[in-house]
């Protein structure tokens, strides 16, 4: 039976309150984790889990943990709440109204792999919502469940709320530990990698909100449990945020692998009266934009690889046909050509390229030869830029462009 | 910072196979194996940047071409720095970075040596597809007390962030905004005024920082460049000269135009200090280039070839006695080793002269980097010959001084001319060496002009003992001639040891024989 896992309680009233959380079943992972189970053991359950990376990437969280390299410095856990990725609006609702799930995933995390320091880099604009987590982490200060010694276990740590500043770039988690160190937000060179070379120039586990939020229910339930909410390798839920032409915007838990017809036409209402769908970006304005016909396809990481899109964020953006294509190109490449933090060659002047040839199309003085160059001048981004802001402008460009050349060329 | 020997390992650049250090990277290995991988942000004084993207690479087994800035050598591993893939990667990043560049070359200072420039034409010198407005900056931005910054200009490859990050730690400048907004900046308030500033132009692969020491002064491709050693202080650093041959047509007001620093990580690494690289008009400035002649001497006219003929003579003619105690020396230590040591020879060893003096600039104080507090770039070459550095002191000089044989022209620093004057009147007979005129000049009875560092063959040991040589770049002017060669003839003049003195037909001949009467400069010479 498959259940929702995240978003269980959301309805209850003052689930962000400690002592509601706990009449929940809250920090009883907290306690299981730390009173009988050993760190390997955490990881082991954590890999088995198949638990892929929430933020974007998908990369399977275990691994991750599992390449911080045993040392004397001091590692830290940086949880990315920068929730920057246009189309997606699903940490805030988890850290709102579920913030000591967070932080339970942060102690667990924590005691795992050895760090007794945690960052939680939230967005800037999300002023109410860090206020909430930093009174949720003075409760659980209080429970003795941060703080020295915790629960007897000789565990200590802190978790700190640190507020962005507005750019979309500090989400890519090497600019999340510049900014965090106080400077300006540019990605790093990789490798090294943060899990050996992060803030500070110590190991770092950078892991998303929902990623982590994962954490305590895959330690009460196991691993086992966890994959059959999801997928063999994809396990668990995904919080889908659905935007755009449809009925009932929203979030939707739903497992892994769930259509993404479904998505948008079960649980999301389908679309608005007298809309009809045009396109839609699957995963966060980064993902390659599939067209009505395209969406007959399981939403997990692999079935959209496939599909030559990608999972991403899970922000579903439902376009629909009144909606001018050229329109979505203009968004698309003003955000990227806006965000690029201007660092590397490719990304820094391309992005703003392209964003001047739409924006001219757009004036009625597109030319011919437009389209072409739109398209390699993309191409001479994708895959040579420093950080993957660069592949996450050129994909959506690039298949925005191909899909819907004829209606770009009516513009012209 | 000798080159560590690290484990050599087998890698292929283009089908070629070439041994690498493990560890080191592509590029650094292409480098190594005589192949320059094209790059603008990446400087060997710091870490890889990987922000231009022009040093892309194909490595097999890497779906995405790398960066060979970065990238470190595997056994094995197969580059290819010239597949169409890395061509037309390379072509693109060119392609972005000239559609918002001004393309002004005609009225910039780095055309003929920049590296945009050079890389649009390796390139394939594509026509322009920007049809859009480029951005508009600021041009004319001065940042420091010579440095210009054209924002337009510039790549933001932030080799002048990092300098001054680095370096110099004063991060003046940073990079502003973001996107395509982003532009270097000087903070609100700061000015780029560390005795470093100059090195920011110079690394500037394009010619965003300008130096108004050279900017509209002449085109690069005229001038040529010479090797040799900034005599400014005693830190010897390693530098080029850039000068003007000249046009056919019309004579230039001077020949240098331009001092840079030249690698050597035992000396100086890559960098030179404003003193040494603005200080360079003495090379054209005052110079004296004719044998001067205040007193007649005798029916024959002196010159510049007989000079060492009429000294000898001059001292052939003291008595034994008088030799000790009426002869008198002014050194400097601007004169390279082999000068000292000769006149170590001649004159405390053979004649035992008593009086032997040193007249230099006063010095100043050390910067804490490169810059020592001595202004003179061979005091510890006097010092190793066997030299007491004594200041000149004018009562001691002319109490019963019959000849002053005098070098260099730091002498009128020194002393008011009043007090010069009254002291060099008692002497009969004094003859001065001097590169650069003043009022000495008329002090003297002759005064013979030398060549520079800069003009003449040598070595210098500096302030840590390492002994560099030097090659002359320039001409000397007119007659002047190296002191070495006076004193090599004077030594044979003077019939003292002359098979000893004939042998000395060059610097080179002076130090291999320095090595064996002086064991310091033995070691440093094997
Ligand atoms: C331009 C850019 C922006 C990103 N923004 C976010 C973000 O807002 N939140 C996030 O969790 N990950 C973001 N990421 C992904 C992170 O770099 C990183 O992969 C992620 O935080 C890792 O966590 P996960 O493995 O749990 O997904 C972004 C990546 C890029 C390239
Ligand atoms: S790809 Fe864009 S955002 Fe990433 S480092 Fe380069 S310029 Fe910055």
């Amino acid at each position: 039976m498959k259940e929702k896992v995240l978003t269980e309680h959301f309805g209850l009233e003052n689930l962000y309150k400690i002592d509601v959380y706990q009449k929940q079943g809250g920090y009883r992972a907290t306690e299981k984790a730390l009173k009988k189970m050993k760190p390997e053991e955490i990881l082991e359950e954590v890999k088995k889990a198949n638990l892929r990376g929430r933020g974007g990437a998908g990369f399977p969280a275990g691994v991750k943990w599992s390449f911080v390299p045993d040392t004397d410095k001091p590692k830290y856990l940086c949880v990315n709440a920068d929730e920057g990725e246009p189309g997606t609006f699903k940490d805030r609702y988890i850290m709102s109204h579920n913030p000591h799930m967070l932080i339970e995933g942060i102690i667990i995390t924590s005691f795992c792999v050895g760090i007794s320091v945690a960052f939680i880099y939230i967005r800037g604009e999300y002023e109410a919502i860090a206020l909430r987590l930093e009174q949720a982490i003075s409760e659980a200060y209080e429970k003795g469940f941060l703080g020295k010694n915790i629960l007897e276990s000789g565990f200590d740590l802190d978790v700190f709320v640190h507020r962005g500043a507005g750019a979309y770039i500090c989400g890519e988690e090497t600019a999340l530990l510049e900014s965090l160190e106080g400077k300006r937000g540019n990605p790093r060179l990789k490798p090294p990698f943060p899990a050996s070379v992060g803030l500070f120039q110590c190991p770092t586990v950078i892991n998303n909100v929902e990623t982590i939020s994962n954490i305590s229910h895959i330690i009460l339930n196991g691993a086992e449990w966890f994959i059959k909410q999801g997928l063999p390798k994809d396990g668990g839920t995904r919080i889908f945020g659905v935007s755009g032409m449809v009925k009932n915007p929203g979030i939707y838990e739903l497992p892994l692998g769930t259509s993404l017809k479904d998505i948008i036409f079960k649980h999301a209402g389908g679309m608005k009266e007298g809309k009809k769908l045009k396109a839609v970006i699957p995963g966060g304005m980064s993902a390659p934009i599939l067209t009505a016909d395209e969406i007959n396809i399981k939403m997990d990481f692999d079935s959209l690889v496939e599909a030559n899109s990608m999972l991403g964020s899970a922000g579903i953006i439902v376009i629909d046909d009144k909606t001018s294509i050229l329109d979505v190109l203009k968004v698309v490449t003003k955000f990227y050509s806006h965000e690029s933090c201007g660092q590397c060659t490719p990304c820094r002047i391309g992005n703003s390229w392209i964003n001047k040839i739409v924006k001219r199309i757009a004036e009625g003085k597109g030319k011919k030869e437009d389209i072409d160059s739109i398209l390699r001048l993309a191409s001479n981004i994708e895959g040579n830029t420093l950080c993957p802001l660069g592949d996450a402008a050129a994909m959506p460009i690039l298949s925005i462009t191909k899909k819907f050349r004829k209606e770009l060329e009516s513009h012209l | 910072m000798q080159e560590k020997t690290n484990e050599m390992i087998k890698i292929f650049i283009d089908k070629e196979p070439v041994d690498a250090e493990e560890g080191t990277t592509v590029l650094k290995a292409a480098e190594r194996a005589g192949i320059h991988i094209p790059h603008l942000c990446y400087h060997p004084a710091f870490p890889p940047e990987g922000s231009c993207r022009m040093c892309l690479v194909e490595i097999e087994g890497f779906p995405k071409l790398e960066l060979a800035c970065s990238t470190v050598v595997k056994e094995e591993m197969k580059i290819s720095t010239k597949s169409e893939r890395v061509v037309e990667a390379r072509k693109a990043v060119l392609e972005f970075l000239l559609a918002e560049h001004p393309l002004d070359c005609p009225i910039c200072d780095k055309a003929g040596d920049c590296k945009l420039q050079d890389y649009y034409d390796e390139y394939g010198l594509f026509e322009s597809q920007f049809k859009e407005a480029k951005e508009k900056r600021e041009k004319k931005l001065k940042i420091g007390k010579s440095l210009i910054l054209d924002q337009e200009r510039c790549i933001l490859c932030t080799r002048c962030v990092r300098f001054l990050k680095e370096v110099t730690k004063t991060q003046d400048l940073g990079v502003f905004h973001r996107g395509v907004h982003s532009s270097v900046n000087i903070y609100e308030g700061a000015s780029v005024e560390n005795n470093y500033s100059g090195n920011l132009a110079e690394i500037c692969p394009v010619g965003a920082i300008t130096d108004e020491d050279f900017r509209f002064k002449t085109r690069s491709w005229f001038l040529k460049e010479g090797e040799s050693i900034c005599p400014l202080c005693s830190r010897g650093c390693n530098i080029l000269i850039e000068y003007h041959p000249g046009f056919s047509r019309f004579e230039l007001p001077k020949r240098v135009y331009r001092i840079k620093a030249r690698e050597n990580p035992e000396v100086n690494g890559f960098w030179i200090c404003d003193r040494g690289r603005y200080g360079y008009s003495y090379l054209d400035e005052r110079r004296a280039d004719q044998i001067i002649m205040n007193k007649k001497e005798g029916e024959n006219e002196l010159t510049c070839e007989n000079i060492s003929r009429h000294l000898g003579e001059k001292i052939k003619n003291l008595s034994s006695a008088r030799k000790t105690s009426g002869i008198a020396l002014i050194l400097h230590t601007w004169l390279s080793n082999e000068e000292l040591f000769l006149l170590h020879e001649i004159f405390k060893n053979d004649l035992k002269v008593e009086k032997i003096f040193f007249a230099d600039l006063p010095d100043g104080e050390a910067d804490g980097f490169l810059l020592t507090s001595e202004p003179s770039p061979n005091r510890r070459g006097a010092q190793e010959i066997g030299f007491d550095i004594k200041t000149v002191d004018l009562g001691a000089l002319a109490d019963g001084t019959d000849f002053l044989l005098a070098f260099g022209p730091f002498l009128s620093g020194l002393f008011s001319s009043k007090d010069l004057r009254g002291a060099l009147d008692k002497i009969k007979t004094k003859v001065l060496f001097s590169s650069n005129s003043n009022e000495l000049n008329s002090l003297f009875d002759v005064v013979i002009p030398v060549a520079l560092i800069a003009e003449k063959e040598g070595s210098l040991t500096n302030v840590e003992g390492i002994v560099q040589g030097f090659q002359p770049v320039l001409e000397p002017p007119g007659e002047s001639l190296p002191e070495w060669k006076v004193l090599s003839d004077l030594g044979k003049e003077l019939g003292m040891d002359s098979k000893f003195y004939s042998e000395f037909t060059s610097p080179e001949a002076i130090l291999s024989e320095m090595g064996k009467k002086i064991p310091f400069f033995k070691k440093k010479n094997d």
